[in-house]
């Protein structure tokens, strides 16, 4: 089971474009990349979920992780997602509340840029 | 279709190996798509806390998923011989934040859910998922 990570820019953000399943296993690859950019001074970073068909506890948990360090630096993390079964999963843990969830990473990039 | 009854070794490596093998047995007792999505997560969850507590205890002991389903059920058990899940309480560490959501998720998308410990101090996990009406 791989996790396709795959880095750009968008405007002042980087974004981290997600492909495959995450899980148990593979989260820790996410949680590896995500350190990474906010080490290297990344603060405003958008995870790009549409290519992801798997999503569980463990990359939450990540996520959750990263939005704490970049909002140590007073960055943001935003999320791009439509697909439904991905979405349930933030809904049940309510952590639609906690990320800003986008439908594209223009629109991700726009709403981060003008908080 | 008879019980099917799987081991794996407690390395998270193997988790995804019954998330696949857990949809197709779904899918042949005629759940859709959404169902076996559902499935899919709750049954992961219950592998990678087994898993997780395995390697919490330093246990080589095989994590074991069954399958069972009869008229009006589908019962999916995940055995672990792991440090015990069920004396996790609210905390903000991460690996605690990860088990609470785990839960949520669990007793969210199936039908029942029950976490108890085995007689050797591991857990025992029970998703209980109802039947399609129109499956065999």
């Amino acid at each position: 089971m791989e996790l396709g990570l795959d880095v750009g820019k968008v405007g002042s953000h980087a974004v981290v474009d997600v492909k495959g399943e995450i899980d148990v296993y593979t989260a820790p690859k996410l949680r590896e990349k995500l350190i990474e950019l906010v080490s290297e001074g990344s603060y405003d970073v958008i995870v790009n979920l549409e290519g992801v068909d798997f999503l569980d506890s463990t990359g939450l948990g990540v996520l959750v992780g990263a939005l704490k360090r970049v909002k140590a630096h007073d960055g943001s993390l935003a999320l791009v997602c439509t697909q439904e079964k991905i979405l349930k999963i933030f809904k049940i843990t309510g952590l639609t509340k906690v990320f800003p969830i986008h439908s594209s990473v223009d629109d991700a990039a726009a709403d981060s840029s003008a908080s | 279709m008879p019980d099917v009854k799987l081991e794996i070794p407690p390395r998270t490596a193997y988790v995804g190996v019954v998330r696949l093998a857990l949809a197709s047995l779904a899918r042949s007792a005629g759940f859709d798509e959404e169902a076996v999505d559902d499935i899919k997560i709750a049954v992961s969850e219950a592998c990678a806390n087994a898993v997780l507590a395995s390697e919490q205890a330093l246990s080589d002991q095989p994590v074991s998923v069954s399958w069972s389903e009869d008229d009006g059920e589908c019962t999916i058990e995940v055995v672990d011989s792991g440090a015990p899940l069920v004396s996790v309480t609210d905390g903000d560490d991460s690996a605690n934040v990860r088990q609470e959501m785990s839960l949520d998720l669990m007793r969210s998308l199936v039908a029942g859910f029950d976490l108890s410990t085995t007689d050797d101090g591991g857990n025992r996990a029970v998703l209980t998922i109802s039947r399609p009406k129109d499956a065999g």
